[in-house]
């Protein structure tokens, strides 16, 4: 509650003027003095707007308005401060009574103006302070000389934040209105602190925001230095450029904590003199009784605020004498572990903000990571060069050994060949038996080189599979015929089953052949005789499966793994057989570089299934050749195989086509380089036919080119050209190499030794009216590259013989009909057929007779019984290439 | 008319099995146990082939090579390169160098005398 003194002294109040009657001229007076309140509102508000952060400038303005509009002698303000109320602006007052004021902040009692207001929180009014027995401020009122005052609160949701007060230095009461003046202009400063306030707040959260935006700039170019860079120093210089900048400090340092010396050794610097970082390098920094190491072994930052008045180790000797004079040590640690320490120093004492702790440790475990990785990545190079070194030291190896093997290897293998050929004459059975013992373990040796080559090659990542795609069926032929005669001397029954459904694979045909060649000569190998082994192909899923099962030993079941090991062989079978015991090693690792897989399941004594299954890769079908008129085939002989003929002159394609399809070969045409491309990347041949002068691009381009695509590489090219350029030829890749103008057997011979088509040269048509004497015939020569047709009746085979012109004939003598001599005379009496050879094999014993009657007109005499037939193959290519040879008989 | 053929070859038992079986199948050969006796032996008397081991005492197969196709007397003349060296880039370095043709021992003694036949062109009747 106001004190209302009744006693208004006339003309000295504006905002009250007793003196004026009720009337036009005391509405008029009301009506100015609204007008110049609100004038002076307004004036604060615009202030306000205008200097809202500047307190001071509100306050004042605050202050003279009141003062003007209440006729009072002096205006203050003071703001709430914990318990007390500092004096924050007035006006109209003497200088000692401001600096009274200023250094004596006013209690909350009922002594004072402040306090009554304050307590009461309303306005209040001392009519005269001399005469209240209350008052207190005797000594500001004597300096002041105020009697009547009055104050209103400052409110601010309820709370004071401060007083504004006029007074008078003579006694005279404040008007109702003057109290209405104050309390609006008291509302209005109330409102000015705190716009004031909350402008701070924001202006401190606003340069708190902007500090983390600069540390995490500053981080962020640190963990961009730490991930992107792979050099140490550059990534510590950064680091400790950003935490000396962000600190405010002047310089630091890096440390590398080394476990082994367990000692620090300095990094990097930063503001830092070279001749201080070659102290800092000399100094010896141990872990114990360093201020560094205590800072690490603690694990968390310690501060030196003043280097000349601590205790120095060698390392704060060094700082100080180059002038530091305080530092942070801040230790870099990993998991637990020391990896260094990172330090950051000023040239004067004192204190590191506090703040900054934080991001010193982020910027010390930066540190430490990037040393982590620069250790690692030490190690890892190292490392890398040491095994740089052992694979070079192993391919050399390697390389020396397969050489040094091989030199032994060609006299035991060319020696022996030599006599098996008979070069040098007749050998006994005892004889052709142990040299075929010697060729046989020689070769074996070579297998085992080769294995091991393949094996490192692997191991070395080296192995380059070359795909293309190929009928499976035909493979399989394939490796069924390596093996036949090697299962017929053991009385095994070999078996093929091939799904229809299996098209062509694509992979690389040499491997596949490698793979499924090992598993059936191992399976033939373990099968004792009367045995089988059984070959079965078929698509499960996505992938091509073989299995090869055999009635053999079996794998015991803890054999199961490790026979997919380098040198390991069932425990039960090493003494039995020979093997080299890389081959299944071998296979499993072609498998994985397909994508495939191998397996066995086995029961011991039994039999086991070894089973295969790779991506079948190609969902096309088998590319069977379409019938063409005009030639017949016999079935024997298989699918015939594709071969493009790239070539612009005509007559020479035709000629080459001549030589080719009597050899059995399907002959597409290819009239340039671009064709030729096109038609083998669509066909898929068995061997290209490439001539090097073309229209457009020349042979060298589509040489390079079908090399260079792995879907065409693996074809065999055989360039035909005019160009005597064979190195350039092999250089890029050609298979054989034949210079214009080639004959017949020339490119046949090429195209076999290319492996691009079955040796059809070989071809040999066996008159036996015995089935199993073919087969056994058909078992010998197949694997050596010859065709075998049978024919059981003399006449049978002088048609045969007639049509399909063999390199030579195997003739039985003892035959129902037509017997062998009469065979013998019709082959003489034609002039087509009279120079072909012909090797008797005959149980007959001959006698003087018979020898007559065939004498120079047959090229051998062969017993069946005591003949070897694994020598047959060698026979009858002599025989075929000596076709005026004078007859022989075998012992 | 036969042809003539000279191995450089420096071990005794390899050019043996070499000799003996192209003398079986009618050659003339002759044989030089280095580089150097190698190069003289076909200056003075040009062979129709050189069959030429690659690791020799002296000078290596590469560099008899280029010597023997630096010579105008026998630039001309084939050779097949012979060797127990049997990575893949060895056979492709060797091809690259210009040998003719490239001979993995061991040898296969019928696939050999073909091979031969090849760089002898025309002379599979008489080489029979």
């Amino acid at each position: 509650m106001v004190d209302r003194d009744k006693r208004k002294p006339a003309g000295h109040d504006p905002a009250s003027n007793p003196g004026m009657t009720a009337g036009t001229g005391r509405l008029g007076d009301e009506l100015a003095e609204v007008r110049e309140q609100l004038a002076a509102t307004s004036e604060v508000l615009a202030v306000i707007g205008r200097s809202a952060f500047d307190l001071e400038k509100i306050l004042e303005t605050v202050v003279e308005s009141a003062r003007r509009l209440c006729a009072a002698d002096a205006g203050q303000v003071f703001l709430v401060d914990g318990d007390r109320y500092r004096f924050a602006y007035g006006s109209g007052m003497t200088a000692e009574y401001r600096e009274f004021i200023a250094n004596n902040p006013v209690v909350l009692d009922r002594g004072t103006l402040n306090g009554r207001v304050g307590l009461d929180r309303r306005a209040t009014q001392i009519t005269d302070v001399l005469a209240d027995p209350d008052y207190s401020l005797a000594d500001a009122q004597r300096m002041a000389g105020y009697r009547t005052v009055m104050g209103v609160p400052m409110l601010l949701d309820g709370d004071v934040v401060g007083m504004l007060s006029v007074w008078r230095t003579h006694v005279d009461p404040f008007s109702d209105r003057a109290v209405e003046v104050l309390t609006a202009f008291a509302a209005q400063a109330a409102l000015a602190v705190r716009a004031v306030d909350l402008v701070r707040v924001l202006e401190s959260r606003t340069g708190e925001l902007r500090r983390k935006v600069t540390q995490l700039e500053a981080l962020g170019a640190v963990g961009q230095a730490v991930s992107s860079s792979l050099n140490l120093t550059e990534v510590l210089n950064t680091i400790i450029t950003q935490a000396v900048q962000m600190s405010g400090s002047d310089g630091g340092s890096i440390y590398e904590f080394d476990e082994d010396a367990r000692e620090f050794r300095v990094e990097t610097v930063c503001g830092t003199s070279p001749e201080a970082f070659d102290a800092l390098r000399s100094a010896r920094i141990a872990l114990e009784d360093t201020f560094i190491g205590k800072a690490a072994t603690l694990g968390r930052p310690l501060e030196l605020t003043d280097l000349r008045e601590a205790p120095l180790d060698p390392h704060l000797n060094a700082l100080a004498e180059s002038g530091w004079r305080s530092l942070v040590a801040v230790p870099m640690l990993r998991e637990g572990r020391i990896v260094g320490a990172m330090v950051i120093r000023r040239h004067t004492p004192g204190r590191i903000p506090l703040e900054i702790y934080d991001l010193l440790e982020t910027f010390a475990s930066q540190s430490a990571l990037a040393l982590i990785n620069a250790q690692l990545y030490r190690q890892l190079e190292r490392q890398s060069a040491a095994l740089a070194v052992a694979s070079q030291h192993k391919s050399e190896f390697l390389a020396s050994m397969s050489h040094e093997l091989r030199t032994p290897l060609n006299a035991i293998i060319g020696f022996s060949e030599v006599l098996l050929e008979r070069m040098f004459g007749e050998l006994n059975e005892r004889q052709d038996d142990y040299l075929r013992d010697i060729w046989s373990s020689g070769k074996h040796l070579l297998e085992l080189l080769n294995d091991i080559l393949d094996l490192s090659k692997i191991e070395a990542g080296q192995m380059v599979l070359s795909r293309s795609k190929f009928a499976v069926r035909e493979s399989l032929d394939y490796c069924l015929s390596m093996v036949r005669e090697r299962a017929l001397q053991q009385r095994v029954l070999l078996s093929l089953d091939v799904d229809p459904e299996i098209g062509l694979l694509d992979a690389d045909r040499l491997r596949f052949r490698q793979v499924v060649l090992n598993l059936l000569s191992n399976a033939v190998k373990f099968t004792p005789e009367g045995g089988r082994v059984d070959v079965r192909a078929f698509v499960r899923g996505q992938d091509l499966v073989v299995l090869v099962a055999d009635t053999g030993v079996g794998v015991q079941a803890e054999d199961r793994e490790r026979i997919f090991d380098s040198f390991q062989q069932g425990t039960h079978s090493s003494e039995q057989v020979e093997g080299t015991g890389l081959g299944l090693t071998l296979s499993k690792r072609i498998l994985e570089l397909h994508g495939g897989r191998i397996w066995v399941e086995s029961e011991a004594g039994k039999g086991s299934t070894f089973g295969i299954a790779l991506p079948a890769g190609s969902e096309e079908p088998a590319m069977e050749p379409a019938p063409q008129a005009g030639i017949t085939l016999d079935p024997a002989l298989g699918p015939r195989p594709t071969v493009v003929v790239v070539e612009d002159d005509r007559r020479s394609f035709d000629l080459l086509r001549v030589y080719l399809e009597a050899a059995g070969a399907r002959v597409v045409s290819a009239g340039d380089g671009e064709e030729g491309l096109d038609t083998v990347r669509r066909l898929n041949p068995a061997g290209v036919v490439l001539d090097i002068l073309l229209p457009g691009i020349d042979g060298w381009e589509v040489l390079a080119q079908l090399k260079a695509d792995p879907g065409t590489a693996a074809i065999p090219v055989i360039v035909v050209s005019m160009l005597d350029e064979r190195g350039r030829g092999f250089a890029l890749g050609a298979t054989e190499y034949l210079v214009k103008p080639v004959g017949k057997e020339q490119l046949l011979a090429a195209l076999y030794r290319a492996a691009a088509m079955p040796e059809q040269k070989h071809m040999v048509v066996a008159i036996d009216d015995d089935p199993l004497a073919i087969e056994l015939v058909r078992a010998s020569l197949e694997p050596e590259g010859w065709t075998v047709l049978g024919a059981a009746t003399g006449q049978e085979g002088l048609a045969l013989i007639r049509e399909r012109k063999p390199s030579a004939v195997l003739l039985d003598l003892l035959m129902p009909g037509m017997d062998g001599f009469e065979v013998v005379e019709a082959l003489r009496a034609d002039p087509d057929t009279k120079s072909v050879p012909v090797v008797i094999l005959t149980s007959k014993s001959m006698t003087p007779q018979d020898k007559e009657r065939l004498h120079g007109r047959i090229t051998y005499v062969a017993r069946k019984t005591e003949f070897d037939l694994s020598g047959l193959a060698g026979l009858l290519r002599w025989a075929s290439t000596s076709r005026q040879s004078p007859v022989s008989e075998s012992g | 008319m036969t042809h003539v053929i000279l191995i450089v070859e420096d071990n005794e038992r390899n050019l043996k099995l070499l000799r003996d079986v192209l003398e079986y199948a009618g050659y003339d050969v002759r044989a030089a146990r280095t580089a150097e006796d190698g190069i003289t032996l076909a200056v003075s008397e040009p062979p129709d082939l050189v069959l030429m081991d690659l690791q020799l005492p002296g000078i290596d197969g590469l560099e008899a090579l280029r010597r023997l196709r630096a010579s105008p007397r026998t630039a001309g003349i084939p050779v097949v390169a012979v060797t127990a060296q049997a990575m893949k880039h060895d056979r492709e370095r060797a091809l690259e160098a210009g040998f003719d043709g490239y001979v993995e021992k061991p040898i296969s003694v019928r696939a050999f005398l073909d091979q031969v036949r090849r760089f002898l062109p025309g002379q599979e009747a008489e080489a029979q």
